[in-house]
């Protein structure tokens, strides 16, 4: 298994590779410019700002400069320019007698261009833990629904459970949460004003924005734990416990569910990662600052450095989480060996 | 002696009460806002940096220029200076500033705003050379600001600086005493006083920017002397600015009346939920609930429909075929569209129908009142008339054998809808059909800039509230704004004259000359609609309205 894991990290770093150079070259094909805006700027403050950003370089040249800012550590002396473009995830202090003010400084994401003030470091250090809080609260709300409901339906099967259950479901995963959010908002924030209508930091002002994020989840979380439980429940082996006397519902929880839940936990993997590096409607609906927003506006205003830092992100996490699917297959199904 | 004992009573229950009252008399007054700030986090709060109607206006709160605009009138009044004076050949402006006005910065820590002293222990004041090292930073190449082009016209050997020709210290800017400052520019324009209270050579801190750099203008680093004072930056979320208690007050610029003010980004339809749950004080409602508005007898009440200095309009390159041609043509165009139909049934948001380019409020732009029968109106007899002597100019035999024509916009907020209103006006009135051409926004204005289609969709806003900056700085023949290639000699020759006039009047009657040049005589653009500012505030706001796109907060208060 570890070594299973290990191998798996590894191949991570290729296909990383390999994405930020897809996505490097794709971007910089993309006709428009980061600086391209209603009002034209002179081309004389065009130049200066391509000068700035290093825009003047091949693309190749560029990629190489933006791959070693992240992943070549540095060693400074002295006092550092306090800009946004010197912005490090990582930065330790050495000892004095490694020279002056010597500090190892790693994984530099850039500036975005849309902000003097800000890099890209800055947004994932703001936005992405309140990214990361709405969508992990937002899966919890997705199972503790979804799960139940679809245990219900399995066991209830054709009957009006069932049917309501599944009726729940279908709403969930037809009605988008363009239109639940709103909706959710006026309802609840506007007309009861039992909730804040927008914001981020108070445990009221998750609740809405959670629950319209993770109702539409646990429609399919549902749906799945439906099909699957109702599959495995006609398994030769669940008779055998039966038979052996156990309670209904300990044949259900110990021996059923655990078994159903792979096709469950498949789709867990994609879904957590979407929704904890953020969800761009229900965060602009809700006003949260989260990190949705710089995916589509990154590429809208061909902020590449931007585009590059939430693609990375989000490949990451993708990554890590089917890594932790895969983890878990081996848990719930003890016949899954990854030798 | 009971009697006595009563009054006792009484006296303690009525110093309570007054307490009561006293401290409830002094909750603190917050102001939450959402006006102009849906476009999300602001880009940069750096005076020389900032580029947006969003920054400016909580850049106003915290800088006041040397001069600055009445916000109800648009007229330049004094700011941080006194009085000021042109010399002789009208070249050398002298600004006499109000002396010690200190820097200001918030300090979290005892929840107060405090001066800023220098490493001597001494309080900073607001100088002369504040505003020298604001022109220099901001004309610095390195600065890398992209509003720097607009004062760079306006100071000796600006434009050579930002082209990297000269350096920073050859700029005609100098502090003849801590309190005087001294601008030369190249061209005696008596509208410079305008430019010269622009927030990008609002002074800066230099002591601030050179240590904290870039991200001077965060919370825990950005002092300022303004009404209000920067407390808080909660990225993509919320600005708070705090009563500076330092600022002295003028005439012109009052010491502010509420505590706080609190700039919120959402987005329309957050800001209206808000609003309607009596978080937010004052907002921009969504064009989609404006009917909806309007006829709610409380909401109606609260809305607000004033101006914003800009003009949309379809621009017409005057090198592609067909509508280059023709000036008929170009004139029937312009007379089709029923610009009062597009504002009343497409926009709804209380614009006027624009007769020309320069939006009316501007100095020296003509307005209805001044000229009520200059431009273009909607007149289909005159568009018939004009479309027989286009076919003729052609030499086609009807609107039908007229070669295809393209109108392309960028495809985003809304912008279809007017296309395609007009498309059928044109088709409806003259028989002419327009293709469509709708286009990614964010190469949109790219591809203007290399090669303008034949009709283009476009809008232009102030970047100094003249006249010059719409009918200059866009249609004079060189320049680089000048997509449609609109070239006409006495346009040029009339608004040469009308930048160096001094007289408002005079200037005016110039503009008007030109825009009859450029929008009946030659069509260089078909003017749609001049754009308003759609506000909604609630009954317990006192308040002004600005005309010219930046509020200003220290005249708001909370009267409840």
């Amino acid at each position: 298994m570890a070594a299973f894991v290990i191998r798996r990290i590894l191949w991570m770093f290729l296909v990383l590779l390999a994405l930020s150079i897809i996505v490097f070259t794709l971007m910089h094909a993309v006709p428009g410019g980061p600086f391209d805006q209603e009002k034209p700027l002179p081309e004389k403050t065009k130049e200066i700002l391509a000068e700035k950003y290093n825009l003047n370089a091949s693309v190749p040249e560029q990629y190489l400069s933006y791959m070693s800012d992240i992943l070549v550590p540095r060693i400074t002396y002295g006092k550092q320019p306090p800009s946004a473009a010197f912005d490090y995830l990582v930065t330790i202090p050495l000892p004095a007698m490694f020279g002056d003010q010597a500090t190892i400084r790693w994984v530099n994401f850039g500036p975005t261009y849309k902000s003097r003030s800000r890099s890209v470091n800055d947004i994932f250090r703001d936005n992405l833990p309140i990214s990361f809080q709405l969508g992990a609260f937002a899966v919890a709300i997705a199972l503790a629904i979804g799960i139940p409901l679809g245990i219900i339906s399995a066991l209830k099967r054709n009957t009006v459970y069932d049917y309501m259950g599944m009726g729940v479901a279908v709403l969930g995963v037809s009605v988008p949460v363009i239109i639940t959010a709103p909706v959710l908002q006026y309802i609840f924030a506007v007309q009861f004003k039992v909730v804040p209508v927008s914001g981020w930091g108070a445990p009221n002002q998750m609740i809405l924005p959670a629950f319209a994020l993770g109702f539409a989840s646990s429609a399919l979380i549902a749906r799945l734990t439906r099909a699957s439980l109702l599959q495995v429940l006609f398994e030769d082996y669940i008779r055998t416990a039966r038979a052996k006397g156990l309670a209904e519902r300990r044949v259900v929880i110990m021996h059923a569910l655990k078994n159903s839940m792979i096709p469950v936990v498949t789709v867990l993997g994609p879904l957590f990662a979407a929704l904890v590096t953020g969800t761009f409607v229900v965060e602009t609906i809700f006003g949260i600052p989260g990190l949705g927003k710089f995916f589509v506006t990154s590429v809208t205003g061909r902020d590449y450095p931007v585009i590059m830092g939430t693609l990375l992100l989000y490949a990451f996490i993708l990554i890590l989480a089917n890594l932790m699917v895969d983890v878990m297959y081996a848990w719930l199904d003890p016949r899954i060996r990854f030798d | 002696m009971n009697k006595g004992k009563y009054l006792g009573l009484v006296m303690v229950l009525a110093m309570t009460l007054t307490l009561i009252v006293g401290v409830s008399a002094q909750e603190m007054k917050v102001i939450h806002t959402g006006v102009g700030m849906v476009g999300g986090d602001p880009e940069s709060i750096d005076p020389n940096l900032n580029e947006a109607s969003q920054g400016n206006n909580i850049i106003r709160t915290m800088y006041i220029g040397l001069t600055t605009q009445d916000e109800e009138t648009g007229d330049v009044v004094p700011g941080l200076a006194t009085d000021w004076s042109q010399s002789e050949d009208g070249l050398t402006w002298t600004f006499n500033m109000i002396h010690d006005i200190p820097w200001a910065k918030y300090n979290a820590d005892t929840d107060t705003v405090e001066q800023v002293m220098d490493e001597a222990g001494n309080p900073r004041y607001v100088t002369a050379n504040d505003v020298v090292y604001s022109w220099k930073r901001v004309l610095d190449p390195a600065t890398a600001s992209t509003y720097a082009y607009v004062p760079a016209e306006f100071v000796v050997n600006g434009t050579a600086v930002m082209a990297g020709e000269a350096s920073v210290d050859d700029l005609a800017v100098k502090a003849v005493d801590d309190y005087t400052f001294e601008i030369t520019a190249p061209e005696a324009v008596g509208f410079a006083t305008n430019i010269y209270g622009l927030w990008m050579v609002n002074p800066v801190p230099q002591w601030a920017i050179e240590e904290c750099g870039d991200s001077w203008t965060e919370a825990d680093c950005m002092p300022s002397y303004g009404p209000f004072v920067l407390k808080d930056w909660s990225h993509d979320e919320s600005i708070t600015v705090v009563k500076n208690p330092f600022w002295p007050g003028t005439d012109y610029v009052p010491q502010a009346q509420a505590d706080e003010v609190v700039f919120h980004f959402l987005d329309p339809q957050t800001q209206f939920a808000e609003y309607q749950a009596d978080t937010l004080d004052a907002i921009n409602p969504p064009i989609e609930e404006l009917d909806r508005i309007k006829s709610d007898a409380v909401l109606s009440q609260e809305l607000s429909i004033g101006t914003n200095p800009c003009t949309y309009y379809i621009g017409i390159n005057a090198e592609k075929p067909v509508v280059g041609e023709s000036v008929h043509l170009r004139r029937a165009l312009s007379y089709a569209v029923d610009r009062q139909s597009i504002v009343d049934n497409v926009t709804k948001g209380g614009q006027i129908p624009a007769q020309w380019f320069s939006r009316p409020g501007l100095n020296a732009a003509p307005t209805l009142e001044t000229n009520p029968d200059l431009g273009a109106k909607f007149d289909v007899a005159k568009a018939q008339e004009e479309l027989t002597l286009a076919l003729d100019e052609l030499g086609v035999a009807s609107a039908a054998d007229i070669p295809t024509i393209t109108l392309a916009y960028n495809d985003s907020s809304g912008h279809a809808a007017i296309m395609q209103a007009i498309q059928q006006m044109w088709s409806t009135e003259l028989g002419i059909t327009v293709q469509l051409d709708p286009r990614d926004p964010s190469t949109y204005f790219s591809s203007l800039s290399e090669d303008a289609p034949q009709l283009y969709r476009s809008g232009w806003c102030q970047d100094y509230p003249d006249a010059d900056n719409f009918l200059r700085g866009v249609f004079r023949s060189d320049s680089q704004q000048n997509d449609p290639n609109f070239v006409n000699a006495d346009f040029d020759a009339l608004v040469d004259e009308a930048r160096l006039a001094t007289d408002t009047e005079e200037r005016r009657a110039l503009y008007a000359q030109a825009e009859e040049i450029l929008s009946v005589d030659q069509v260089g653009m078909i003017p749609i609609y001049w754009y308003t500012a759609v506000q909604m505030t609630k009954p317990y706001i006192e308040r002004t309205y600005s005309v010219v796109n930046r509020e200003a907060y220290e005249n708001w208060n909370i009267t409840q």
